[in-house]
């Protein structure tokens, strides 16, 4: 057995290396631009892969189907100039993971959509394949309600170990980013723009918080890819693709939202949104998802048994309500909710003074119970 | 022969005195005026002709020249118009100037000879008294204003003619109440300003506010800082009623005060002599859509604006986020200086401008954030916010939220105080800190400054060790922090507390400006 398993070994390390090595070649393919899926489907149809891409003659490359003299000249052109080892390197020293769909580490639920991209960068971790994923997305400008909602659909997810998918971008996105994290959970974000980018800037701590938190941040694009209007819907496939259940928070009509519902539905990923008043533009899209058969999220617990999830129930006041607290600072806390109420209504609901309310209040605020949304507005802290 | 008579024109709240020179002698025949002055008063030369001859004086075919002396001083305003005539009338001798060398006078002539009303009467008659005149001659129009200044001799006069019996004092004057002019002034002004304390109030009162007990709260700490602050909240809360209300819990206007508010309502013309000096501090209100002179001052003939006239007083400024730009960016500098100079090519004048700014707005564009009925997103949220400059935001003390009330409260029967209560303390509190400001030259915590802050402000090591940890909490800035102390300071004050305590500290953290944007 011994001399087998010795032998297994060196096959292996051999063809980690020969992987490694054309891993490389596949890292120069997709790093050329002006070459798009397309060009590439008809190249890995006719060839064995980028290997032999760059070492094929001109007259050979022109004869696959679809590959004129332009990209013909590209792929020549960058030959020259790609320097390969280089570039690899610096990819290294970013710590940025390239793979391709034939390597192991590619996501099975990815795979398994029509135009899965063939290649993936990401840094940290990509979803695991045992793990279930859910992507939580949702209009940009969003409203308050969307946003408390997407935070504590992240935070249950987080809670139920399942991890949350998402673009990073402003409104649904973040705050469904943040919810998981503020539970410890794993969150994914695949951009539109190069994994090394931070977009939108002011995004940077969340992109620091969910590599920190364990998870990912992906992107099919090459690094430095600056973000363009172009580049997102089609990165929107991967964020339906990368998860088993899509839920939309809030969209409006003819959003990229609805890109990425569209897509789910073809991936055949089941689809659930948050409903909302009609005459609210930032429902007016989930609405028409739920005319057209999405499911409905009654109550993070009602979304959490569709899912097939065992919720435990830990209400989030119930664990900070074990924590200690003073008579009064429990009086003030249990009037207290995750919508944020202002100084007034918790003065009335409480009966207290403002002098003694204010005192309570900077308490809880300094134990980490609650948090100020506003000036002079406060709501308990979920985290 | 050469003569002049005492008078003087506005500049400012104050008045500039001016001869008004006249020197008739052999020449073609004509009128020349001469002396830096303005369209108006160059027209008044047309007016005194009329009214010379209408009165029987006709000008002689000589050459008649009126100077307006100091040549250096911009003449407008239309009250030389009698102190011209008056003049030219000695030149011809109908009038001896023996009998006007210690006599001022200002008016504005109708073609008849009839004498009317002119605006900034107070200055006037402050100024001569102040030149050391014994006699002051005014149209009857403007008579009760200038008998507010006591210790000088006040004619009312109605006509141009009337001028020839007031300067020899052959003729005694009555005011419109039937009392001779030179029996001296009976003690009116006292009387005066008791009716008025009944009848300002106008029977606005804080205890007719039902709940919004933080609102209350917050104005109660403003008035008794004179820290400019902020309300939000949703249509309908109550806003303007409260805004209404806040002259009714400040203190009334001090003697000194008294005088120069009433100046500035007198240059603008809205001065009420009969009701004796402004005794109450005043409350504008402009409307959102008050152009920046309007706001602070200023147009072709340069005159305070919102901002002077709330002098001391209330500047209200409701939706603020509706207001232009423009205008309210003129309000930096006033906020800070307490007072507004406005400066032309020809001119510089200062108003003064010490001004408590009451402002409220909405929260969001719907008015509903954060209830659930708000429909606007995040981010017009924070877009209706950013209409308001951060220069402005930083010169806000407080911040508070006029909430929705609820039909229990609106309903309830307990009464609330009333806004004789809430003065007392008000009161109490600007005297603690007129003593310990007693040797600085600022009267209120709001106008603290950094280095005062260390000795006034010194926090205790308690106190020190939260706003410590409430700096990293709430992402503070120095300005915002200075703020927050200033706050505090009032909030001791009322409570009769010589430190600054961890209580005093959470409240005025509460209703603090500064939040962190986003998320």
């Amino acid at each position: 057995m011994f001399p087998h398993g010795n032998r297994t070994g060196e096959v292996m390390g051999l063809s980690t290396d020969i992987t490694n090595e054309r891993m490389k070649y596949e890292f120069w393919l997709s790093s050329i631009d002006g070459i798009g899926p397309k060009t590439i489907k008809q190249l890995m149809k006719y060839t064995s892969g980028a290997y032999e891409i760059y070492h094929l003659p001109p007259a050979d490359l022109m004869a696959v189907r679809g590959i004129g003299e332009a990209e013909a000249s590209l792929i020549f052109e960058s030959r020259k100039t790609f320097d390969i080892e280089k570039e690899w390197e610096k990819l290294a020293e970013k710590s940025i993971h390239f793979i391709t769909r034939n390597s192991v580490q590619y996501p099975e639920r990815l795979k398994e959509i029509q135009d899965a991209p063939y290649w993936l960068y990401y840094i940290g971790e990509l979803p695991s394949d045992e793990e279930m994923s859910v992507a939580v997305v949702g209009a940009r400008a969003c409203t308050d309600n969307g946003a408390k909602w997407a935070y504590e659909i992240g935070e249950k997810m987080a809670d139920l170990g399942v991890s949350v998918v998402s673009g990073l971008a402003r409104g649904i996105d973040g705050h469904s980013h943040r919810g998981a994290l503020a539970h410890g959970g794993k969150t994914f974000a695949v951009m539109g723009c190069g994994v090394d980018v931070v977009y939108p800037e002011e995004h940077w701590k969340l992109y620091e918080d969910i590599l920190e938190g364990g998870g990912g941040i992906i992107s099919e694009y090459k690094p430095s890819t600056a973000p363009r209007p172009k580049l997102f819907p089609p990165r929107n496939r991967i964020i339906s693709g990368l998860s088993d259940v899509l839920i939309v928070v809030e969209a409006r009509e003819k959003s990229g939202t609805l890109i990425t519902a569209d897509a789910a539905l073809e991936q055949n990923r089941d689809v659930y949104v948050l409903p909302g008043r009609i005459n609210d533009i930032n429902s007016r899209g989930t609405n028409r998802l739920i005319k057209q058969g999405a499911g409905i999220i009654l109550d993070i617990e009602d979304l959490a048994a569709d899912l097939g999830l065992r919720s435990d129930g830990g209400a989030v006041r119930k664990r900070n309500l074990e924590l200690k607290l003073e008579k009064e600072e429990f009086i003030v806390y249990s009037n207290l909710d995750l919508r944020s109420k202002g100084l007034e209504e918790i003065a009335s609901s409480t009966g207290m003074s403002v002098p003694e309310l204010a005192v309570i209040i900077m308490g809880l605020m300094d134990k980490g119970y609650i948090t100020e949304t506003d000036p002079g507005k406060y709501r308990i802290n979920a985290g | 022969m050469y003569s002049y008579v005492k008078t003087a024109v506005l500049s400012g709240i104050d008045a500039i005195m001016v001869d008004a020179e006249a020197d008739v002698s052999d020449g073609l025949p004509c009128v020349d005026m001469v002396g830096f002055v303005s369209g108006e008063v160059r027209e008044s030369k047309e007016r005194i002709r009329t009214a010379l001859k209408n009165n029987g004086i006709s000008l002689p075919a000589k050459r008649v020249t009126i100077n307006l002396a100091p040549a250096s001083v911009k003449k407008s305003g239309s009250g030389l118009d009698l102190p011209i005539a008056v003049s030219i009338m000695t030149a011809l001798g109908i009038i001896s100037q023996n009998d006007l060398n210690n006599v001022f006078m200002v008016g504005e002539l109708r073609l008849d000879g009839a004498v009317s009303g002119i605006n900034g009467m107070l200055s006037y008659v402050l100024k001569a008294k102040e030149e050391g005149i014994n006699k002051c001659i005014v149209p009857m129009d403007n008579l009760c204003e200038a008998r507010l200044v006591s210790g000088i001799e006040i004619i009312g006069i109605e006509h141009l003619l009337d001028v020839l019996d007031a300067v020899s004092g052959k003729k005694v004057y009555y005011d419109e109440s039937g009392i001779p002019v030179s029996e001296g002034m009976p003690d009116s002004s006292q009387t005066i300003l008791e009716e008025q304390e009944e009848g300002s109030s106008e029977k606005l009162d804080f205890s007719d506010i039902r709940g919004q007990q933080v609102l209350r709260r917050a104005c109660e700490i403003a008035v008794a800082g004179m820290h400019n602050f902020l309300m939000t909240g949703p249509p309908g809360a109550g806003k303007t009623m409260v805004a209404k209300r806040i002259p009714t819990i400040l203190p009334p206007l001090l003697p000194e005060e008294r005088l120069e508010v009433s100046k500035i309502y007198s240059v603008c013309g809205l001065m009420d002599g009969k009701r004796g000096l402004m005794t109450s501090r005043p409350i504008r209100s402009p409307h959102h859509t008050v152009s920046a002179a309007g706001l602070s001052g200023g147009g072709a003939v340069i005159k305070p604006g919102e901002v002077s006239l709330a002098h001391k007083g209330v500047l209200y400024l409701d939706e603020l986020p509706e207001f232009a730009p423009s205008a309210l960016e003129t309000l930096r500098e006033p906020l800070e200086d307490r007072k507004i100079k406005i400066t032309r090519a020809m001119n510089t004048v200062e108003y003064p401008a010490d001004i408590l700014l009451c402002s409220s707005m909405n929260p969001c564009k719907c008015g509903y954030y954060p209830s659930n009925r708000c429909t606007c997103t995040r981010q017009s949220v924070i877009k209706y916010r950013s209409r308001i400059s951060k220069p402005l935001m930083d010169r806000i003390d407080l911040v508070v939220e006029a909430a929705a009330i609820s039909f229990d409260e609106l309903n309830g029967s307990g009464s609330n105080e009333s806004s004789a209560e809430i003065r007392k303390r008000v009161e109490k509190c600007h005297r603690i800190q007129q003593e310990r400001y007693r040797d600085c030259d600022i009267n209120f915590n709001s106008r603290l400054n950094p280095a005062m802050m260390q000795k006034f402000c010194a926090l205790g090591e308690q106190e020190n060790a939260l706003m410590e940890k409430m700096y990293d909490k709430f992402k503070l800035t120095a300005r915002g922090y200075h703020k927050i102390l200033k706050v505090a300071r009032t909030i001791a004050d009322l409570d009769e507390s010589e430190k600054i305590l961890k209580k005093h500290l959470c409240e005025a953290l509460c209703f603090r400006m500064e939040t962190e944007q986003g998320r």
